[in-house]
């Protein structure tokens, strides 16, 4: 036996080394291209860790010689900053942005995809077609409309729209919706179950890939969001994380305080971190069974 | 998820909406009751500071209620453009965006505040008449001053020592205080090295925005209709020798004589907005004097002077006025008004001095107290900066063309190429000459 696995051991063994080449040559072009892709986030670690002077070093440090967590008390602690203030309402809008979008956008594409009516698809072009539109071409009435409903310097303007479904979101949950077998719906019908039911006992059940998605979407825009804050808010505690980022950047200091700003920078993109590492397993199949990417 | 949980999800969700978030204002207002006006400012320290101002004045006006919005500097254009657009224009505010006052004005958003000013006069809060007559169209007034900032030249003693340099004169008529003078000594203050903790320059000479800075040289971008004619040049004169001439002047000091700190220096030791002379690294800085108001937390000894005599012996300093505006749409112009005056009394200004970090007063009773304001500058000198300035001055061109944001922005961009040294001063030019006429045609047209 060993004779012949001698004899015969040659080639694969060879071959088996060829492969092991071009694994590591492999590993360390990944290893390259990780490095590569770190390295912003390492400085952004490093700068929110070093001193002010520091900070305006040249050439600069990968490692703080000092680590001043104090910038992190700092952000905190300075009451014209309010940064722990922002940091709420960015939270509250984006957590109910969310809750908001899946909700409404999934019950309007559920519509969509399980029931035909003659003018069906002619209201889905309809709605699709509202994706032309940017943002700044509704800015003005939507402003005129919550200013009117009193609204105005309130976080509501922000987060109200999203219970009214979003067209991106509709088409992405419908496209999902439309690939569930009809027979789970057959099976409901004869359980009993009535219309809402198989909605929300049967579809978003069925669809956690997709709803972790729309998720993870709208989290991030609203989070990210500057525009439509700007426009509405005007004290600053109501202000949401990058109203305040952009003015530490922009106004509030002489100075720009880069090491403050990678600060505040890692901390808020903390929960999109955590959020996607939550939904990371369900977000990734969502990408690939909606075919988004 | 059962029926009942999924009914309790909603509900609690549109109660947290709605708890969380707040229905933010109840601003009723009975007629002849009090009144809320809003003052609109950037979110900088040096203009919130207002906001300590207000229990003082809402206690001397109980029927006047004042409320101050902000908006990051960049977004301040935007956020003001669009609540004008809404109908929910503020009461009060500046051109503290990117756009001054002529855009203001004729955009149609300032109220005229003629019939309201009853018996306002400019000396009773110690404004010199020629200043307030800057916000002055056809006689009727359009913005009170509030305040005057100047350029001037700030320097960095301990550079200076260290080359065994003789500090620059503060007296607007020593007339051995040159252009010329200001490069020699620039050059030797100067080490030009690809070695960022080894480079240092010379002089950053900025001197007020990239269309005016041929001025200085006695060269004019604009025909000279454009003081008059509600700051609308008829013609542009990037293509004239000198106004060529003047700009080879002022980009030579970062390519030719390599004296002044390059676009990448300036952004690498003070970030995109920031000013490098702070770094400790430029000799002189040919600013606005808003600088000064960080003078305290400089890390090296400042001195103030005056800017060198250059070609043009009339102007030598950019003013820069800033006046308060009510808007067109304000519903309380008398009680916006009431606000203003506040702010231009005498004691506020002093006061506002000291709140905000150095800000110079228009009202020339506080002007005293703000020249004593900065740590390690003499006060006389500063006055005598300040008064050859104010004597030597021009007001920003900023604050009196039209579509000043529009036109800003192109040279911001087109000069880009020669600040990055990629392209030379005749070859962009040509390009400004022919889009800036496009622009103007077109803009002054609508």
């Amino acid at each position: 036996m060993s004779d012949l696995s001698l004899a015969t051991g040659e080639p694969p063994k060879r071959r088996r080394r060829k492969a092991d080449m071009a694994q590591i040559i492999g590993f360390l072009i990944l290893l390259a291209v990780t490095a590569a892709m770190i390295m912003p986030l390492w400085f952004m670690l490093s700068t929110s860790l070093k001193s002010t002077k520091e900070m305006l070093a040249y050439p600069p440090s990968f490692i703080p010689n000092r680590f001043e967590w104090g910038n992190f008390k700092e952000l905190f602690a300075n009451s014209e900053l309010k940064f722990g203030q922002q940091y709420w309402n960015s939270l509250i809008v984006a957590g109910l942005t969310v809750v908001g979008t899946v909700l409404s956008s999934s019950f309007v594409a559920f519509g969509f995809a399980r029931y035909r009516a003659r003018l069906s698809p002619f209201l889905f072009m309809l709605l699709l077609s509202t994706l032309m539109l940017p943002y700044p071409a509704i800015m003005i009435p939507q402003f005129l409309l919550f200013t009117k409903l009193g609204l105005h310097d309130s976080l509501l303007p922000l987060i109200l729209p999203n219970f009214f479904a979003s067209a991106y979101m509709v088409f992405l949950l419908k496209q999902f919706f439309s690939s569930l077998p009809n027979e789970v719906y057959d099976a409901g019908r004869i359980d009993g179950c009535r219309e809402l039911r198989l909605f929300w006992n049967l579809t978003l059940p069925l669809s956690g890939p997709v709803l972790a998605t729309v998720a993870i979407f709208s989290f991030i825009w609203s989070w990210n969001d500057l525009l439509a804050p700007v426009l509405y808010l005007d004290s600053q505690e109501n202000f949401t994380l990058p109203i305040g980022m952009a003015a530490m950047l922009s106004s509030k200091f002489r100075i720009a305080p880069w090491n403050l700003m990678m600060a505040a920078s890692l901390l808020s993109v903390l929960p999109i971190v955590a959020l996607f590492a939550v939904a990371q397993r369900r977000f990734v199949q969502g990408i690939v069974l909606t075919g988004i990417k | 998820m059962s029926k009942k949980l999924g009914k309790l999800a909603l509900a609690s969700t549109a109660a947290i909406a709605l708890v969380a978030t707040g229905c933010s204002k109840d601003n009723k207002e009975g007629a002849g009751e009090t009144v809320t006006i809003t003052h609109y400012t950037i979110d900088s320290p040096d203009r919130t500071f207002v906001e300590k101002l207000v229990p003082e004045f809402e206690k001397a006006h109980p029927n006047i209620k004042v409320k101050i919005t902000k908006a990051p500097y960049e977004q301040f254009d935007s956020k003001l453009q669009s609540s004008i657009a809404a109908k929910n224009a503020p009461d009060v505010t500046s051109h503290w965006g990117y756009g001054g006052f002529m855009e203001y004005y004729n955009k149609g958003m300032l109220m005229d505040l003629t019939p309201y000013l009853g018996d306002f006069k400019a000396s009773d809060y110690n404004i010199p008449e020629d200043v307030m007559n800057i916000y002055k169209v056809d006689g009727k007034t359009y913005g009170i001053p509030l305040n005057s900032y100047v350029t001037v030249m700030l320097y960095n003693k301990d550079m200076f020592d260290k080359a065994g340099l003789p500090y620059p004169p503060t007296d607007y008529e020593d007339k051995s205080w040159t252009f010329d003078k200001m490069v020699e000594y620039a050059r030797k203050m100067t080490v030009d090295s690809k070695n960022l903790a080894e480079a240092q320059y010379g002089v950053d000479f900025g001197f007020g925005e990239r269309d005016q800075r041929p001025q200085y040289f006695g060269a004019n971008v604009y025909s000279d209709d454009t003081w008059t004619n509600g700051g609308k040049p008829s013609k542009v004169n990037l293509n004239e020798p000198a106004v060529i001439d003047a700009y080879k002047k002022i980009y030579g000091l970062i390519w030719d004589e390599k004296v002044s700190p390059t676009p990448a220096f300036s952004k690498s030791v003070s970030g995109q907005f920031g000013d490098p002379f702070l770094s400790g690294k430029i000799g002189m800085s040919v600013v606005g004097s808003w600088s000064l108001a960080a003078a305290s937390d400089f890390s090296f000894n400042v001195g103030v002077a005056a800017v060198p005599q250059g070609p043009n012996p009339n102007v030598r300093s950019v003013l820069y006025v800033d006046p308060l505006f009510v808007l067109k749409d304000s519903k309380h112009p008398k009680e916006a008004l009431e606000w203003i005056k506040f702010l231009i009394a005498t004691e506020i200004q002093e006061k506002s001095i000291e709140l905000s970090g150095g800000n110079p007063p228009v009202n020339q009773a506080a002007a005293e107290k703000y020249y004593s304001n900065f740590e390690g500058i003499a006060p006389e000198q500063l006055k005598q900066v300040f008064e050859g300035a104010y004597k030597y001055g021009f007001e920003s061109y900023n604050h009196l063309i039209s579509n000043y944001s529009q036109i800003n922005e192109l040279f911001i961009n087109e000069l880009a190429s020669v600040e990055n040294g990629d392209k030379k001063v005749e070859e962009v030019l040509p390009g400004i000459q022919e889009k800036l006429t496009k622009l103007l045609e077109r803009v002054n047209k609508e």
